[in-house]
């Protein structure tokens, strides 16, 4: 690599390093569903606020390659370049996720926590549900977007992840991914 | 293996060299810079052709990560030997920065020692004294695919260049004496799963290297590049978009029947074509032996993907489970031969080619190459041809093969790792036996239907271990000429790491265990072992320096097993 390169490579990385602290532009189109800092509070809708930089790009780059499909997000998706969607994600990734106004059942709470760790959910969600690698970070994510995913997952209607998650949710019944989702939206 | 003993192992995910556990721990990246930082090694090194092709006959330098060009790892000092290992004692322990599974092997020039780490670390060190000069830590691009953890196996020499690949699927040239980066050339995407942990071989001017990739979805591919400039010479596809489907086997290499459904797989092959040729896998993991002589490459290809769900990429899957032979002027193809066609099971092909002389079916020697399987046995080939000549018996028990997987799960032994992983085998020519490092770890095979993810970790099902059965190793020596296994030695865990035979008469293997084991190359009779405090799950060297003696070998551990991490390269010499 010549020095020119290098200079260049290195200005890029600054540069880059640098948006990271203020919100990209097409940020303000997301903040209508997902808030203002990722923080959602529409119903359906989930968290990016904390969630790895790494699953969120490759969410964005599955919706517009159509491995995984949603009224609202597809279109969204479809003008994105790459690096529009690293800065996305790497923003989303470095915010703060707030308390939820949701109030979970304390019962349903505790019954979640036990299947979690029948089925081993932190085998790859890991210690306190944060995520790794392509695996999403799910604590304190919203009751309703996680009781949406499980089924979706279990009914095949989302096989962006090669169906690790069917097999999985395909052991769980409608009232286990009811607690389940108690359960994460308390972490 | 205890800890995944104690999981039920749902996703006991296994990959093509094996064992991945999606979630087993949070890795923590180490991060890199673009430069060396320390001080410049004090001599200049230049390692010739001439030295590259007599590294074989070398009882001073390490110049190859598989030792030469043959990949023997038949190491020609005898200084240590049968009579005197016993008094074997470490000489110094160097430890790197980096606390994660080390697979590599030291490459040693001139007494200067060059090893690197998981994530892509470089270290160059005095091969005497444990002295470090320089440290090299290789930035990462912001996405790394690796299904059996961040590991890197070497590098390679030439003139006064190393030369590494990366987990983001680069090539890197360092200037030997400083550690300076002198280019860098991106060798594919590493969002579609490509990246690189295997050392790259170095020959007349040019780089060769493989791919990591066959969980992912892949294409795979050797490519060469220039080692003056890292542009590309030439790209063999592992894959051929044409006649991948190949001759519709119904039988594996040693004759036992695979259980295909081939009417429906000619049937889907004909409905929806041969497209997934593009995502159709086929690593290749470990640097590739060269007959210089001839001009010829040869390598093994890995799985097919996805692993275990097989409906959908209907044929042979040429070349996946194959050793090929390839020009080294052009990358053209010679030939192939496939142990396993339309592989199911990940029983793939991974530990490196070694080139020898071994008997015909006639008696009379011919020159061959040989590959150790997961199958768990060793294949016999015609250097020329590809000829078949005869498989081992098997080294580690195989049962109700090829049971198909299913939904809840098949039995099925070997397990995906094997047989023989990426660990190199070595060869002694006087004893005539080759010594490879074996597992047994009982597993089921379950296939679950998966659209291809996008460069997402895709396995087609699961393998899983099964908690109640004991798994074990086996050091496992086979004679060339007779297929037949002369010795075994049996270990409390599976074998992965490689092996080395000197002149002294030794073998000498690691453990997960952290022993580090010699063993009497005629006998198996252990002769020697010391605790290394990590795993021993990388291929041991040994070199010469002011006329003395060292054996080397990095206990760092091993993600794929999760046998205990180390960071150290420990180097040993009689006192």
């Amino acid at each position: 690599m010549t020095v020119l390169a290098r200079i260049a490579l290195l200005a890029a990385a600054l540069a880059s390093a640098g948006a990271a602290a203020q919100a990209p532009p097409s940020a303000e189109v997301c903040a209508g569903c997902h808030g203002k800092d990722g923080n959602a509070t529409l119903p359906g809708i989930p968290v990016l606020a904390g969630q790895t930089s790494r699953y969120l790009y490759l969410q964005l780059r599955d919706f517009q390659e159509g491995r995984r499909s949603n009224e609202q997000m597809s279109p969204m998706v479809k003008a994105m370049t790459r690096d529009d969607m690293r800065a996305l994600a790497d923003w989303y990734s470095k915010q703060k996720p707030a308390p939820q106004p949701f109030t979970p059942d304390a019962e349903k709470v505790r019954l979640g926590q036990l299947k979690a760790a029948e089925t081993l959910c932190t085998m790859c969600h890991l210690g306190g549900f944060m995520g790794q690698n392509e695996i999403p970070r799910v604590a304190g994510q919203r009751y309703d977007y996680v009781v949406k995913q499980l089924g979706d997952f279990k009914a095949r209607r989302r096989t962006n992840d090669a169906g690790n998650m069917t097999s999985v949710s395909n052991t769980l019944s409608d009232a286990d991914i009811e607690n389940l989702a108690h359960y994460l939206a308390s972490l | 293996m205890h800890r995944k003993d104690s999981m039920p192992g749902r996703f006991a995910l296994l990959a093509p060299l094996v064992l991945f556990a999606l979630g087993a721990q949070a890795q923590s990246e180490i991060s890199g810079q673009a430069a060396a930082t320390g001080a410049p090694v004090p001599k200049n090194i230049s390692v010739s052709q001439g030295q590259l092709d007599a590294a074989g006959r070398d009882a001073a330098n390490f110049l190859h990560s598989n030792m030469s060009y043959a990949q023997t790892r038949y190491y020609p000092a005898a200084q240590i030997n049968t009579k005197n290992v016993g008094k074997l004692k470490p000489a110094f322990v160097f430890q790197t920065e980096v606390l994660e599974s080390m697979e590599t092997a030291p490459i040693v020039v001139d007494g200067i020692m060059y090893l690197t780490t998981s994530y892509n670390h470089v270290y160059a060190i005095d091969a005497r004294t444990g002295k470090e000069f320089w440290h090299y830590k290789h930035k990462q691009g912001p996405v790394m695919t690796y299904c059996c953890g961040p590991n890197n196996r070497g590098v390679a020499v030439m003139g006064g260049q190393l030369f590494m690949g990366t987990l983001d699927a680069k090539l890197v040239s360092l200037d030997a004496k400083t550690g300076k980066v002198l280019w860098s050339t991106q060798i594919a995407d590493p969002e579609l799963g490509y990246s690189e942990t295997m050392a790259p071989v170095a020959v007349n001017g040019k780089v060769l290297i493989g791919t990591n990739g066959g969980e992912y979805g892949i294409r795979g591919f050797v490519k060469a590049y220039d080692a003056a400039s890292g542009k590309e010479l030439w790209s063999f596809a592992t894959i051929p978009d044409k006649g991948h489907e190949g001759v519709w086997a119904a039988n594996d290499a040693t004759g036992r029947n695979m259980l295909r459904d081939i009417a429906a797989e000619k049937k889907q092959l004909a409905d929806k074509g041969g497209d997934f040729y593009k995502t159709l896998g086929g690593g290749v993991w470990m640097a590739p032996a060269i007959d210089r002589e001839t001009g010829t490459v040869f390598f093994v290809v890995g799985n097919p993907s996805p692993d275990l769900y097989g409906a959908e990429r209907p044929g042979d899957n040429l070349y996946t489970d194959s050793i090929v032979a390839i020009d080294l002027n052009t990358g053209a193809y010679k030939w192939h031969y496939q142990y396993v066609a339309h592989d199911v099971w990940d029983l793939d092909a991974v530990s490196p080619v070694i080139l020898t002389e071994a008997k015909g079916k006639d008696g009379k020697m011919r020159k061959v190459a040989i590959h150790g399987g997961k199958t768990g046995h060793v294949y016999v080939h015609d250097r020329a041809t590809g000829e078949l000549i005869r498989f081992s018996q098997a080294m580690v028990p195989q049962e109700n093969m090829w049971v198909l997987p299913t939904k809840d799960g098949a039995r099925m032994l070997p397990g995906a790792n094997g047989g023989v992983e990426w660990s190199p085998m070595a060869f002694n020519p006087k004893t005539r036996l080759v010594y490879a490092a074996n597992l047994h770890q009982p597993m089921t095979y379950h296939v679950e239907q998966a659209a291809y993810p996008g460069g997402k970790l895709w396995l087609g099902g699961a393998f899983k271990v099964i908690p109640s059965e004991k798994q074990w190793g086996r050091l496992a020596a086979v004679n060339v000429d007779t297929g037949k296994m002369v010795w075994k030695v049996d270990t409390e865990q599976p074998l992965i790491g490689g092996v080395l035979a000197t002149a002294g008469g030794l073998v000498f293997n690691g453990e997960g265990n952290g022993l580090f084991r010699a063993f009497d190359a005629k006998t198996g009779k252990k002769l020697w072992e010391y605790q290394c405090g990590a795993g021993v799950n990388a291929p041991a060297v040994s070199y010469s320096v002011r006329g003395k003696q060292y054996v080397a070998v990095a206990a760092g551990g091993n993600t794929q097993l999760d046998f205990k991490r180390g960071n150290s390269v420990i180097v040993f010499a009689l006192p």
